[in-house]
């Protein structure tokens, strides 16, 4: 695994626009990258991402399966107990799952160790199934990468068949907040890829959803919501005025609710607890719990439900070294041994490893120059060569 | 290969999705007011009565619905209005508008549409309408219309409450609200 600088393609810009990138720079700041690339063996693919991804989504499974039998697991996950058995009874009516994005630390050497796990509202979605594959088969046209160069990348056409075989009724609202054009440029390649698969698919902002005399959603032409995509976490539903219905309808969400036990940090000391000592895991524990001694001085502290970094601490010899700033924390926190991502020269890259389906897809690739990854990460394109 | 073999967008970048407006083709029906103006034309009473028994299933379901009956008659006309048999979450009373006449869907696609619910607005009381206010005919009996305008009506509900979603992200300064 290498970092190389490349040619930006002189015109990336005005591809990005005529693909519907829009949001390639946020506030005046580089967010897509093309200036350098990862280098990747086909084997560290093979055998040090792609073949973990898999696993871990099934020890996941297993962590999922125990925490619907067990009323205390739920409680330990900070799951409102108003949704225990709605998020149990989507699990064993196996409802599908679209997606889902795991973050490794990988440097090509060790293995990749599990950082988190965005399975419910992962993005980057679009810059990493399209973008970045628009951009490798231009830069092999255009000399900038290697003749024969490959990519981790089949996330697009996971997701258009994926589509096809989730049960849906042939409607399909897809919704996200107002406010964010990242979100809206997600959602919008969601519905492209439902159309795709021969799907109706709506657009409907989140705040827009109503509910009608019986309690069930509705859009704004008052059309009922039967199934509903949501780029928006199930733990701010859980506490919305309109979560209370949602266990009263038959509204089926993307994703799931049983992804909710997955798509907070909580995840991380279950899977510890039930999996001690794999090789792509990192210690953890809930914070408060006596065990958590075993991590020594070395810890990152990170609340349930943080996003993009916000409120982590980082504690080397049992001094805080690190303090980002944010709004979490309320609901509680995990400590995870302090594993620092590797340094390519100043740049530390966060390997993005996504599932459809519930299989692997496919990398993207966002760099800080902070060890934390947060809202200034950029995102990098990779390569498969040897 | 490790990725996608085409990549294919269908809307995005063109920003919208343009779907071009054509003429449409336009199909044989009859409506009606009553079983009794349906046989009168030579209908077979069974196939009158069968269309209007599955119009007023159907109207229960695709009707407007309003949680004061002032709000249904503004839109249907005075006495326009009944009680429809759904109720809201506490109890309250839901309307509708009376059904104004009904379309005899066993003339379409080979007999296989139920027979369909029609309405007249306030401010139009000549034209019968779908429970998505579309247009169909003026007179009752026989007559051709544009094929979008028979296809069975959506299910129709009353939102009584919008925005209980979004409080999550009233936090300032957040890009995305994803992860």
């Amino acid at each position: 695994m290498e970092r190389i600088a490349v040619d930006p393609r002189e015109d990336w810009q005005d591809t990005a626009e005529a693909h519907g990138f829009r949001f390639h720079t946020i506030d005046d700041e580089r967010y897509w990258d093309e200036s350098a690339c990862y280098r990747f063996s086909l084997r560290e693919i093979e055998d040090d991402i792609e073949d973990p991804t898999a696993e871990i989504e099934q020890m996941c499974f297993e962590v999922v399966a125990r925490a619907v039998a067990d009323d205390a697991v739920m409680a330990r996950l900070g799951i409102p107990e108003a949704f225990w058995d709605f998020v149990a009874d989507t699990w064993s009516q196996q409802h599908r799952n679209l997606y889902g994005r795991m973050d490794f630390a990988y440097d090509g050497k060790g293995p990749a160790k599990l950082f988190e796990y965005n399975a419910d509202t992962p993005t980057s979605l679009y810059e990493t199934a399209v973008f970045q594959w628009v951009w490798l088969e231009q830069a092999i046209e255009r000399g900038i990468v290697p003749d024969g160069s490959d990519q981790f990348n089949s996330l697009h056409e996971a997701l258009t068949g994926s589509f096809g075989q989730m049960g849906l009724a042939g409607k399909l609202h897809v919704a996200c907040c107002k406010g964010s054009e990242e979100d809206e440029g997600t959602v919008e390649y969601i519905a492209d890829c439902a159309r795709q698969a021969g799907i109706n698919a709506k657009l409907i902002y989140i705040e827009d959803i109503g509910i009608d005399t019986e309690g069930r959603f509705t859009d704004l032409q008052d059309e009922p919501i039967t199934d509903l995509f949501k780029l928006y976490p199930w733990e701010w539903i859980m506490t919305d005025e309109f979560g209370r219905n949602v266990p009263n309808t038959n509204t089926r969400f993307i994703e799931p609710g049983w992804k909710s036990l997955l798509s907070n940090k909580g995840l991380l000391p279950l899977l510890w607890e039930m999996f001690e000592g794999h090789p792509n895991l990192l210690p953890a524990y809930f914070d408060g719990d006596p065990a958590a001694s075993a991590l020594g001085g070395d810890y990152v502290r990170k609340p349930r439900f943080s996003r993009e970094g916000a409120n982590v601490e980082v504690f080397e010899n049992g001094e805080c070294t690190v303090k980002v700033d944010g709004d979490y924390g309320a609901e509680g926190h995990i400590l995870q041994a302090y594993h620092p991502l590797p340094d390519f020269g100043g740049n530390y890259p966060m390997i993005g490893s996504w599932l459809v389906a519930s299989q692997p897809a496919g990398i993207g690739i966002r760099e800080d120059t902070v060890l934390v990854t947060g809202n200034n990460a950029r995102f990098v394109p990779h390569i498969i060569s040897e | 290969m490790k990725r996608s073999k085409s990549v294919r967008l269908v809307a995005m970048g063109t920003g919208l999705l343009l779907v071009a407006a054509c003429d449409e083709a336009k199909v044989d029906t009859a409506l009606f007011e009553s079983v009794k103006q349906c046989t009168s034309l030579g209908f077979s009473a069974q196939e009158c009565e069968t269309n209007y028994r599955e119009a007023q299933r159907n109207h229960i379901n695709v009707a407007p619905k309003y949680t004061a009956q002032a709000d249904c008659e503004a839109d249907f006309g005075a006495a326009q209005c009944e009680v429809a048999p759904q109720r809201t979450s506490n109890g309250g009373s839901v309307f509708m508008p009376l059904m104004a006449g009904y379309l005899m869907g066993s003339m379409l696609s080979g007999g296989r549409t139920a027979g369909q619910p029609l309405y007249k607005s306030a401010n139009d009381r000549s034209t019968f309408r779908t429970g998505d206010n579309k247009a169909v005919a003026n007179t009752v009996g026989r007559t051709q219309v544009a094929q979008s305008t028979t296809r069975p009506a959506s299910t129709k509900t009353r939102t009584i409450s919008r925005g209980g979603f979004g409080a999550g992200a009233r936090s300032p300064m957040r890009r995305s609200f994803g992860g």
